[in-house]
């Protein structure tokens, strides 16, 4: 078994990182390569960068931190945000990204997702699923940012990903997101059937709720709000979950 | 003067950002006239094993790299790049692989999330010129075939079976994991492999020879 993996989650726009609360709300926190550095330092097992930029201007100058930040750091990247076509898939990964995530377009489009793995091999395509709980229906998919509510089931949705091509689920509650109140830990149980590795995403705010993530079957815990604003350092996360059983890189 | 082989199959912004980190010179060659004259060859590596060995072919690689090693040249395997250079892979049943390592590549699991996508521990099980003893450093892992472990593997490492990590024999050297994703661990492995493979750091050395 692979460690669990700790992984803080830069959003960024217009070539700044920023975070919100349920998706709204935007703050500039810094750049992203200087941010991306001191997480290397302080013992993250890898990044998500989630570029949420609206004009296809910052969408190409990307590239540019995307390129720098494979030149600074020594852990693994995911690149996502507006990722809608094959050259899109080949430019982050030419730039350095190792792996892409990609969301809207694999709803719009599922094919897309056995084509990308088809040419760049499933290790580097991961499926992003904003999911949030309808109390008729159960989980439903979200797109655009969590603006859209899409007819997907998010259970089929993630397993139908995975038999495309998906090798890795970045799964986002929408009802967590930005709460502290933890992770939807039904959700992770219920997608820790998935083949493939699941990173959990949305309401963190206690070391206990990544314990809880954890052991509820995700691979790996996904955080923004509680690592940029220094309330919980990764080393000491990382002691807590090692203190507490839970298998982490030290 | 590193050569890091260019087939459209592999992360070179990261090697290249972790060689310069390290001082070490480098430079991308798509065919192999394109290499430099002599030091080290790094055959980085993702993707499917049939499409790799078909690029290389292509480039000519195929045809010279064996030759390039017998004549003196070191080789280090990265990822697919040692998965390529074993005598063949349960990937690509019908292509043989470059057979510069012994050994068949499998396809991890059952029973496992696959593929293996993350940190795990490398034990040492013999010894290497090349390489410290582990201690059990964790290194970052992303494949869903691995090298068969067998008495040259030098590093094993677990994900439902133990697999060769690192295996070496001769002058080539192969790594599954990405030692240029693997933080400070990381870094350590590939300076040692390429200060054992002849490179040095620029900066210094010019120094002490003046």
């Amino acid at each position: 078994m692979p460690a669990k993996r700790v992984i803080p989650c830069l959003d960024v726009k217009d070539g700044r990182v920023v975070k919100g609360v349920n998706f709204k709300q935007l703050r500039d926190i810094g750049h992203p390569v200087e941010l991306a550095r001191r997480y290397d330092l302080e013992g993250a097992d890898e990044l998500v960068f989630l570029d949420i930029s609206a004009t296809l201007e910052a969408r190409k100058t990307r590239l540019d931190w995307v390129r720098e930040a494979a030149r600074q750091l020594g852990i693994p990247f995911t690149v996502g945000g507006g990722v809608r076509d094959l050259e899109d898939i080949r430019n982050l990964l030419r730039a350095g990204a190792d792996k892409v995530a990609i969301n809207s377009a694999a709803v719009a489009n599922p094919p897309f997702l056995e084509e990308a793995a088809g040419i760049f091999g499933r290790q580097c395509i991961v499926l992003a699923a904003d999911v949030a709980r309808d109390p008729a229906l159960g989980w439903r998919v979200f797109t655009h940012a969590g603006k859209l509510r899409t007819e997907l089931g998010a259970l089929p949705w993630l397993e139908r990903a995975v038999d495309l091509g998906a090798g890795e689920i970045l799964l986002t509650s929408i009802d967590r997101d930005g709460t502290q109140d933890g992770f939807d830990t039904e959700l992770l149980m219920a997608a820790a059937r998935l083949p493939v590795p699941v990173i959990a995403s949305g309401g963190a705010g206690t070391e206990a709720h990544f314990q809880e993530a954890l052991e509820c079957g995700a691979d790996a815990v996904l955080a923004a709000t509680l690592f940029h604003e220094g309330r919980l350092p990764i080393p000491r996360l990382k002691s807590f979950l090692a203190e507490h059983g839970v298998l982490v890189r030290l | 003067m590193i050569t890091l082989i260019d087939y459209g199959a592999g992360n070179l912004a990261s090697l290249e950002g972790a060689l310069d980190r390290l001082g070490l010179d480098h430079l991308r060659a798509e065919r192999p006239d394109q290499a430099a004259p002599q030091g080290t060859l790094v055959l980085p590596g993702v993707g499917h094993f049939e499409a790799a060995a078909k690029a290389l072919r292509k480039a000519g690689w195929w045809h010279e790299l064996p030759q390039m090693v017998a004549g003196g040249r070191h080789l280090l395997g990265i990822c697919l790049g040692l998965q390529l250079l074993a005598e063949g892979s349960e990937e690509a049943p019908r292509s043989s692989g470059l057979g510069l390592l012994p050994g068949l590549v499998r396809r991890l699991g059952p029973g496992v999330k696959v593929p293996h996508m993350g940190w795990s521990r490398v034990r040492a099980r013999l010894a290497h010129p090349a390489l410290p003893d582990p201690k059990g450093g964790w290194l970052y892992f992303v494949h869903s075939y691995a090298l068969e472990a067998g008495p040259e593997t030098n590093y094993v490492a677990e994900h439902g079976r133990s697999f060769a990590a690192v295996q070496g024999r001769g002058r080539v050297l192969g790594f599954q994991p990405h030692p240029e994703k693997s933080g400070a661990f990381g870094l350590l492995l590939l300076e040692r492999a390429l200060l054992w493979t002849g490179e040095g750091p620029r900066g210094p050395r010019e120094v002490a020879c003046n």
